[in-house]
């Protein structure tokens, strides 16, 4: 009997069970495709997606604009540093074949030596030499139209002058790292700067954005405020050449002078000699030159502190205008001896006018007596020095927006046993402190205008990057600072003074108000007073019915024959107070 | 005989028949599990036909806004260029040293000089 056939091995699958075998494989495929997937996004979703970023995600900043500044010419606003986009031209050697045909191409181009191209261009060992900065746009296409491997330019923003070396030290530069150096630039970096803004964006292998992207974010740039200073462009431009001129008439090593507004306190020219050229400035071999001395040299001032003397002696009621004194041509002070200059005479009796006039060192002593009641005394030390630094503002920087002011030097009154009482007998007429233009011309201004002192400022308005313009008010630090009887007493004196100094030409004062004082300062070398270097210095005004500007010239060391202060920093005054009323900057009297 | 005729007869069959004694089905087509499969795949690609196509628009406008950007760029730097120009030719020196400057005739100002 046959045994049943128990082996289905061999049966023929039916065609259900084929389907159900592929299907199940499928889904053995599909579930291998899921776990993977699940392992490569979720599992190592941090690491993958960060490699992917790496290569398509790109980060960009986006340059702010640098704000331009402007300065005032007839009533309007003129832009005096712009900013324009040069090429730093570069190369890599490596790719470079016929060094020496490129650099002739490349000099042929943009000017200078071939040779020293070719030099730069075969430098294999380097993968980036710079062959030029400062290329312009159509320099720039020309040499990459001529498609040599390895050459390419970087555009960057540059700062340009319009006006050349006008106001330069009152502007200062833009270093290559975009920081602004000295002068406005420096001061008002924060604002001229603005903030970069940035993009995030996945780019195509070239580098383009593409849209489609959520990662994509895009913060703007925000653009620098622009600034219109007050410096008035014809006045600045006038200043300048008659600074320069004197100075080098005179040989003088460094000359600076001003001109403010003596109701606002605004700047409306100042200048040094000798200046820069600030798109250049990086040809200047010295340094001191990027100084404005106007702020940040201060030097001792000389006789022009006689006019502060007395208007402080007048302002506390120390002497009255229209008093008299004796005065004996030397008081011996701590066992040195102070005197006058042997033009002014011997002892006699003397008044305001003849103290101003004739620059007695001996009056300004006694207006110091004056001070502390009849001698130089504790009382007379504390109240000149609260003159000098609460109402003069001096030994602290006035805020101007300029970099590296210098808050000067003011000893104080305490008696450390090192001849006070001669520090301060010299602080009187102007010697054992150091000043700067700028302060002198703030504090003559405060007397003038009534007694208030205003900040002393080169700006006038902030436009911001929407165009918003805010204009900046005058802003007055100390209110009653001085009497207005004091200014009015002191007007007079100055102009007294002047007119005894014989200026070229001479001021007609029916039609326009003109007084000064000169100043000429001993030099210190080695802590002794020289006799044979000095500062000449003037401070002084102009203007119709009453003061409109204070003019303060420095003028160090300069080669003259006669006192420094009227031979070289007088005529500085006298040419400008006649610009300012030729130019009709001043209003006459009616 | 029974006494029911032949037509009693049939006319009781056929009444039987209209009891629903038969059931008819409803003929019904339904995918199997492959079809929807291939369907769903099918789905699944023409939906991702149409987010390549949408991100693909997207990007071109992409590159139509770059375009615009750099277009945008290079008119502001021509603005530039142009206020930097417009500038120098009316700076001071420019003024002063013009042909114009040079053909005015100074005169001694009498105003300020006392009599």
């Amino acid at each position: 009997m046959a045994l049943p056939n128990t082996n289905t091995a061999h049966a023929p699958l039916t065609s259900v069970q084929r389907v159900r075998i592929w299907y199940g494989f499928l889904l053995l495929i599909i579930a291998i495709f899921v776990v993977r997937l699940f392992y490569v996004q979720v599992i190592r979703y941090d690491h993958y997606k960060h490699a992917a970023l790496s290569d398509q995600l790109k980060q960009y900043e986006i340059p702010a604009s640098r704000g331009i500044i402007s300065a005032q010419e007839g009533g309007q606003a003129v832009p005096i540093v712009l900013n324009i986009q040069l090429y730093t031209l570069y190369a890599d050697p490596t790719f470079i074949k016929n060094p020496d045909t490129v650099a002739v191409k490349i000099a042929g181009i943009i000017g200078g030596k071939a040779q020293t191209y070719s030099d730069l261009l075969k430098m294999k060992k380097l993968r980036y030499v710079i062959l030029a900065k400062k290329i312009t746009a159509e320099q720039q296409a020309k040499i990459l139209a001529l498609k040599y491997p390895g050459v390419g330019a970087q555009a960057q923003n540059y700062r340009t002058y319009p006006q050349g070396a006008l106001a330069a030290q009152e502007l200062g530069f833009v270093s290559d790292s975009g920081k602004g150096e000295y002068g406005v630039e420096q001061a008002l970096n924060k604002q001229l700067a603005g903030t970069p803004g940035e993009l995030k964006a996945i780019t195509d292998i070239s580098g383009v954005p593409l849209a489609a992207s959520r990662d994509n974010t895009e913060t703007p740039a925000t653009n620098g405020t622009d600034i219109n200073l007050t410096l008035d462009l014809s006045m600045q431009q006038q200043l300048e050449n008659i600074l320069k001129a004197a100075a080098q008439k005179t040989k003088t090593q460094h000359a600076s002078a001003l001109i403010m507004d003596v109701n606002t306190g605004a700047i409306k020219a100042m200048a040094n000699f000798p200046t820069y050229d600030p798109s250049k400035y990086y040809d200047v071999s010295d340094g001191s030159v990027f100084q404005n001395g106007a702020v940040s040299d201060p030097i001792e001032p000389g006789s022009i502190m006689k006019s502060l003397t007395t208007a402080a002696g007048l302002d506390m009621g120390a002497f009255s205008p229209g008093v008299t004194y004796y005065d004996p041509a030397k008081w011996v002070v701590d066992g040195f001896t102070i005197k006058n200059i042997e033009e002014d005479g011997g002892a006699g009796t003397k008044s305001l006018y003849d103290l101003l006039n004739l620059s007695l060192n001996t009056g300004a002593t006694w207006e110091l007596m004056q001070m502390g009641g009849g001698e130089i005394n504790t009382k007379a030390r504390n109240t000149w020095y609260d003159y000098l630094t609460n109402h003069f503002m001096f030994g602290k920087e006035t805020g101007v927006e300029q970099g590296y002011e210098s808050p000067g030097v003011v000893t104080g009154p305490k008696d450390t046993g090192s001849a006070i009482n001669l520090t301060y007998a010299e602080t009187s007429f102007g010697q054992a402190i150091q000043t700067t233009p700028i302060q002198m011309a703030g504090a003559l201004s405060a007397v003038l205008n009534g007694g208030t002192y205003y900040q002393p400022r080169l700006v006038d308005s902030y436009t911001d990057a929407n165009g918003k313009t805010t204009m900046v008010a005058p802003k007055a630090l100390r209110t009653n600072d001085f009497k207005p009887s004091t200014g009015e007493a002191l007007i007079p004196m100055l102009q007294y003074s002047i007119q005894h100094h014989n200026p070229q030409p001479a001021f007609d004062q029916n039609r326009y108000t003109v007084g000064g004082k000169t100043g000429t300062a001993q030099l210190a070398v080695n802590g002794i007073y020289s006799a044979t270097e000095f500062n000449g210095t003037y401070l002084g005004f102009v203007g119709g019915e009453k003061p409109q500007y204070v003019i303060c010239v420095y003028m160090q060391k300069p080669k003259v024959d006669y006192y420094a202060g009227t031979a070289a920093a007088q005529p500085v005054f006298v040419s400008l107070a006649h610009m300012l009323i030729d130019s009709s900057f001043v209003t006459p009297k009616h | 005989m029974n006494g029911r005729s032949p037509v009693r007869a049939s006319r009781a069959r056929f009444n039987g028949r209209s009891q629903n004694t038969v059931s008819f089905r409803t003929q019904t087509r339904a995918f199997g599990p492959v079809s929807n499969t291939i369907i769903l795949i099918v789905l699944a690609c023409l939906l991702g036909l149409l987010y390549l196509t949408q991100v693909t628009k997207a990007n071109a406008y992409g590159y139509q806004i770059n375009d615009l950007k750099d277009h945008k760029s290079a008119l502001k730097l021509e603005n530039e260029n142009l206020k930097v120009a417009a500038a120098r030719l009316q700076s001071l020196d420019r003024v002063q040293n013009s042909a114009q400057a040079k053909a005015l005739v100074a005169t001694t100002p009498s105003d300020t000089v006392a009599n």
